[in-house]
Order: structure tokens, then sequence, then C-alpha cells
């Protein structure tokens, strides 16, 4: 389904999905955030400072509550997401990548059932990227592109006045299908023009990952190289490039008391990652990967090696997250490249 | 939710035994469903084990399958978790889930001569292992157990391991002669040397110190042992069992799904520290 939809009727084909709740980019502070949106939707924003990742899963998840009385059985009740659906505004390709990525390692082996809970109720809006990609993009070096709809449901483009609306899967089509009035049908010279703006967003010049296929062979030769130490030495361990990538999806679950007598509680998973020294650390306080190289290494060996490995792509789709917004400059593009090309 | 997969089973501890005093504690508990019956499990697989307001812990299933009543766990003190276990009594309620991970080939090892060599803590999860061949003792030649602990006092399963010398052979040692001691006085590499198994139809399954593991690997292979035939298992910090936390790994495979047992022959392939 392909259609046309004037600027002007956005907020009225929002306002007919009344049975969602609308997420669109909010510019709150000088960074560009996913916010609950009911009347205007701005589509104007580079990329959101966050991915939207955190619909499906969310940085805090509750898995169950449990409650003791001394000397009686604990009670477990479960907490069920809620069935409430979202539709976010504005995915960037890269962001959508991100989707499927996440979708594969919580169904692989079995299915997680808050992911899926979650997952099954939001759709992503994608807006195609037509404007000279930022410093850090390198989509196209990672098999996406600035126009791709892997893992969107609808992609918008915008084309001036008006926005080239495609459904992508069944669930786009829903959306489109709710508004249906307000969507024309795309002349011939609307078609021209969209493949127009598609070339061209493809045909700028970005940053890039060199010969990613290749790159899976050269990691694992460089597994024991002095270089993983020598370019991870200014990082602090803060978080920050996992926390914002699309992908990364390490989670700890702990239990946070909040009465003695009775115990009454919750169990909680959260958002953790490989760059924490605690992350594998034992009780012993023995730690396989003992300093920030052995933990860069886990970073980009499971972005560009052990996932392509398990599920045959990258697991990085070329955000630039991690590289803008890292405090000291540690970055991904630069990292696989030099260790790359020093495996020879 | 059906099927929560974070969601535990309540089980009742039903009994609890000091198997190690001091620094380095050992306790055995058996636990018995609340409701129903407990999951069924093989030889080699773990459990998360839960104590609500404390949390979770990953631990080896140490009774046999073929023991439906009851599961059996021996749990070091170390942290949170397990001191919370060790302050536990009959009649306590924890929770549990699973079983996570991959298991002893046993039946694959039908008509062979069995080594078992652990070492500390690392009877627990091959004691499944120990308990189902030896209630199937005539599908196996022979069976021969080797297992050290720092002192006597370290030795846990002292009085299961006293029954089995009637069905196999058992030898224990520990790191330093002690008053009252008869039997070997040295490292677990090195009582092994000293009996100088056959490598001939023979599997050896290991489990201890990682640095016990490595010479008893290095002396196995002196006596000529493949690497095909040297089956091992391998602890990392877990959370959540299913290969979706992402703290496991070695390389492309999560140990709580692709082991925590390994040949020799694949693990030595892998990096040693990941
Ligand atoms: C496959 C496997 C089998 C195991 N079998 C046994 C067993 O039979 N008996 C036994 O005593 N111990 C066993 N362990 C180790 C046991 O899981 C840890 O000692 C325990 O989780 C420590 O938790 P804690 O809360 O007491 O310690 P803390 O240091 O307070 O730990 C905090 C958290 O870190 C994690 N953690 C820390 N160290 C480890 C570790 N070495 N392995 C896994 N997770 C860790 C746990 O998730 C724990 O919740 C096994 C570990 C694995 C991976
Ligand atoms: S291991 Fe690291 S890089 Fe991989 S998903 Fe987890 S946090 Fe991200
Ligand atoms: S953002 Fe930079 S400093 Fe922070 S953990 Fe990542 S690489 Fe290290
Ligand atoms: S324990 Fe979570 S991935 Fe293995």
């Amino acid at each position: 389904m392909e259609k046309i939809l004037n600027k002007k009727h956005i907020d009225d084909w929002i306002a007919a999905l009344d049975s969602w709740d609308i997420l669109g980019p909010v510019l709150e502070d000088g960074i560009w955030a996913y916010q609950p949106v009911s009347g205007a939707v701005r589509l104007d924003h580079p990329n959101t400072r966050q991915s939207p990742k955190g619909l499906a899963f969310p940085q805090r998840e509750i898995f169950f509550k449990f409650e003791q009385i001394k000397g009686e059985a604990p009670r477990l009740t479960q907490v069920v997401p809620d069935e409430q659906r979202h539709a976010v505004f504005g995915v960037r390709p890269c962001d959508g990548r991100g989707v499927p990525r996440m979708d594969l390692v919580f169904t692989d082996h079995v299915e997680d059932n808050y992911y899926q809970a979650r997952r099954k109720n939001v759709a992503y809006v994608g807006l195609a990227c037509n404007k000279p990609p930022g410093p850090n993009c390198f989509c196209l070096s990672v098999g996406g592109s600035p126009v791709s709809t892997d893992g969107l449901d609808v992609q918008m483009t915008d084309l001036g006045d008006r926005y080239f609306v495609k459904a992508v899967t069944e669930t786009g089509k829903g959306l489109m299908t709710a508004a249906g009035k307000l969507f024309a049908e795309p002349s011939a010279a609307d078609q021209k023009q969209v493949e127009q703006v598609h070339a061209d967003a493809v045909a700028h010049p970005q940053r890039a990952v060199r010969n990613v296929e290749a790159v899976p062979a050269k990691l694992k030769a460089s597994f024991k190289s002095p270089l993983w130490q020598e370019l991870a030495r200014a990082c602090i361990g803060c978080g920050i490039c996992t926390f914002l990538c699309p992908t990364c999806h390490c989670f700890d679950i702990n239990d946070e008391v909040q009465s003695k007598a009775p115990l009454k509680g919750i169990r909680v998973r959260t958002w953790d990652n490989c760059q924490f020294p605690d992350f594998t650390m034992h009780s012993s306080g023995h730690n396989p990967r003992e300093n920030t190289g052995a933990r860069l290494r886990q970073r980009v060996a499971h972005k560009f090696q052990y996932f392509p490995e398990n599920f045959g792509m990258p697991q990085c789709t070329g955000c630039g997250r991690c590289v803008s917004e890292c405090p000291v400059g540690i970055d991904i593009v630069a990292v696989v490249n030099k260790v790359v090309e020093n495996a020879g | 939710m059906p099927d929560n997969i974070y969601l535990p089973e309540l089980a009742r501890i039903a009994y609890i035994k000091d198997e190690v005093y001091g620094e380095r504690a050992i306790k055995t508990f058996r636990v018995e469903p609340v409701d129903g019956e407990l999951f069924e499990h093989d030889c080699g697989q773990c459990a998360m084990l839960s104590i609500f307001g404390r949390g979770e812990s990953m631990i080896s299933i140490a009774s046999s399958p073929l023991i439906r009543e009851y599961k059996q766990f021996s749990i070091m003190r170390v942290g949170r978790v397990s001191s919370a276990f060790h302050d536990l009594a009959v009649g306590d309620v924890i929770g549990l889930r699973g079983p996570y991970g991959n298991s002893f080939p046993v039946d694959d090892w039908r008509g062979k001569n069995l080594y078992f060599i652990g070492g500390g803590c690392g009877l627990a999860p091959i004691w499944p292992v120990i308990t189902t061949a030896v209630a199937q003792r005539a599908n196996f030649k022979n069976i021969t157990v080797f297992y050290g602990g720092r002192t006597s006092r370290d030795i846990m399963y002292r009085a299961e391991l006293e029954k089995l010398r009637e069905s196999v052979d058992v030898h224990l040692s520990i790191d330093k002669a002690e008053e009252g001691w008869n039997e070997y006085c040295g490292f677990v590499p090195a009582a092994v040397m000293d009996k100088d198994p056959v490598p001939d139809n023979a599997i050896a399954i290991t489990c201890g110190p990682p640095i016990m593991i490595k010479f008893v690997i290095q002396n196995l292979n002196k006596l000529g042992f493949k690497d095909e035939q040297i089956y091992t298992t391998i602890e990392n910090k877990m959370k959540c069992g299913l290969g979706k936390c992402g703290r496991c790994n070695v390389g492309k495979d999560y140990v709580c799904v692709k082991g925590p047992v390994y040949s020799w022959a694949v693990l030595k392939n892998l990096p040693e520290e990941y």
C-alpha cells in the first residue's frame, strides 16, 4: 500500500489512531526524545538521543511481586505488561533495523514473555533519511540504508509539502486504513520524486566500516591483539555506548525489597552492559574480562563477530550514537577498521 | 502469562546437611515441590534458585535425574544469595526455575570405563552422573572416582562416598598430610597419576577449581587420553540462564545454553578468558 499524505493532515491521521498511544520525537532541553504526543507531530528531528528500543524492552521491567509473612510460604504475583498499543512516529531506518535484531535475541532458544507481550503492541512508523547523514552515520556499510524499511511497519518519506507513505507490514496497513480518506493515491510524478529522493539519500557519502563481511574472521584472528587495550585505555566504563545502542539487550535481574516484615518486594529486570567491570565478575573477585580492553573487545566482537556468526548479519545498524556520545571519544568505526587492518 | 520463563516455582527445603564448615562452608539442600511435581532434568544441568528478597543464583543439580521426589543442591557460602541459603531451615520455601544448560552424554558412554575426577565443590556437578551410573551399574564397565579436598574437613559427601565404595573404586585425597589420613596426600592431578588410569575405552569427567582442571587434563593427555575422551564444565557469571541477559558468553555461545558441559576437544579451542 502506497499513499500520499498532505503534511497538514498528519495530525488528523494521528487523531484517527485513537486506540493507539502515539509517540513522536520531541525536543526538550536540547535533547530529542520519543514522547507521547496528542496533537502535532513534528518530523524534522535528526535522530533521537535514545533509540525506541525501550518500548519493547524497557529500562526497568517488573517481573513479579513477592510477599511473605514469617513462617508462611512466599506468594508470587506476576506483573504482566499492559495491552495498550503504541505507535512510534519518526523512527529512523537504523533504529528500525534494530527491531528484528532484538526480536532474534528475545525469541532465539526460548521466547521472552515480557519482550513479546510488549513487542506485539508496538508499531514502528519510520521516516526515511533524505538529508545528508550525520557525521557519525554509517548505516550503508553495515548492510542498511537511509531508506531501509527493515523492521518498520510504515515508511514515510518527506516530499516537501507531503509525505509518501508506504505500508511495510499488515500492522502498517492497519494504521493507514484507519485514516483512509486522508490519504491520496500517488501520481506518477510522486512515484518518480520518491525514487529520486531515495536515490539521492543513498548517494550521500557516509563514514564506513570497511568490508563488513570480512570483519568476523579478522576479529576472530585478533582476539589476543594488544590493540584492544590500547584503544580502550581511556574508557571510563560508563556504559553510555550500550545504553544508547538500538541493539544492546543485556540485562540484570535483582530483588528490590520494599518492606522487611512482612517481606514485600519486586523482582526487576534492568538494563545492564558489558562495559561495567562487575558484569562478568565472579563472587570470588575473579573477572574473566579483567580490563577495559577485554570489555571493548566484547562489545565490538558481539556486534561484528558473534552476532554475525549466530544470525548471519552484523548486530550494529550504524546509528552512530555510541560514537557521538562516548565521553572519551571511543569510536567503534575506527576501532573495527584499525583492528581489522592490523590483522593483516 | 502462562509459561513465564522468569517466574520460579516454589519448592520446600526438606533436608539440610552441613558438608564443610569454615570460611568456604558448603551445605547440601534437598527440595521438594510445594505443589505438583518439579521439572525433570538431565545429568549436568543447573537451576536458578531464588531466595525472595535476596535474588537468584545458578546452582548445579546434584541429584540423579532418576530421583523424582526431590532435587539436591550443594551450595558454597560466598555472597548475597548463597549466604542466605546457609541461614535457611527445613520447611522454608525457596524459588526454583530450570533446568538450564546441556548435559553429560551419559547414554553414549554405555559399555565404557568411567573416571570421575573432582576437587572441592566440584563434586556436586558430577554427582548426578556418578549416582546415575551406579544406579545403572550394569551399563558401564569400571567406575573410578577420584576426589580431593584441601583438608579432610573439606571433603563433601563423605558418608555417600564411603557407601559408594561398595560398587565402585573411590580414591580420596587431601593436599597435605594429616594425622589419621591413610589415603593419598597431594593435589588431585597427582592423585590421578598415582593410580595410572588406562585410556582404553574410557571417559574421564573432571570438575573443580580451574587450576585443578587444567593440570588434571594435562595429566590425562600424558596418560594417553584423547581430548574427545575428556569432559568438564565451566562456570561463568549468570543471571538469566536463557541466553538473553548476555553475560555468560564464550565467543558466540552462551554457556547457560550451550554449556556448562564441554568435551575438552571443543573447549580447548575456545579462548581461556573471554
Ligand atoms: C553453571 C553453574 C553452576 C554452578 N553450580 C554451583 C553449585 O553447584 N554450587 C555452588 O555453590 N555454586 C555454584 N555455582 C556458582 C554460584 O552460581 C555462585 O557462587 C553464586 O551465584 C554466587 O551468588 P551470591 O549471591 O552468593 O554471590 P554474590 O557475589 O553476592 O553474587 C551476586 C550475583 O552475581 C552472580 N554470580 C556471582 N558469581 C557467580 C558465579 N561464579 N557463577 C554464576 N553467577 C555468579 C549471581 O547471579 C549473583 O546473584 C555455579 C555457577 C554456574 C555458572
Ligand atoms: S554484550 Fe555488550 S555489546 Fe553485546 S548486547 Fe550486551 S551490552 Fe551490548
Ligand atoms: S561510552 Fe565510551 S567511555 Fe563509556 S563505556 Fe562506552 S566506550 Fe567506555
Ligand atoms: S545467563 Fe543470561 S545469557 Fe547466559
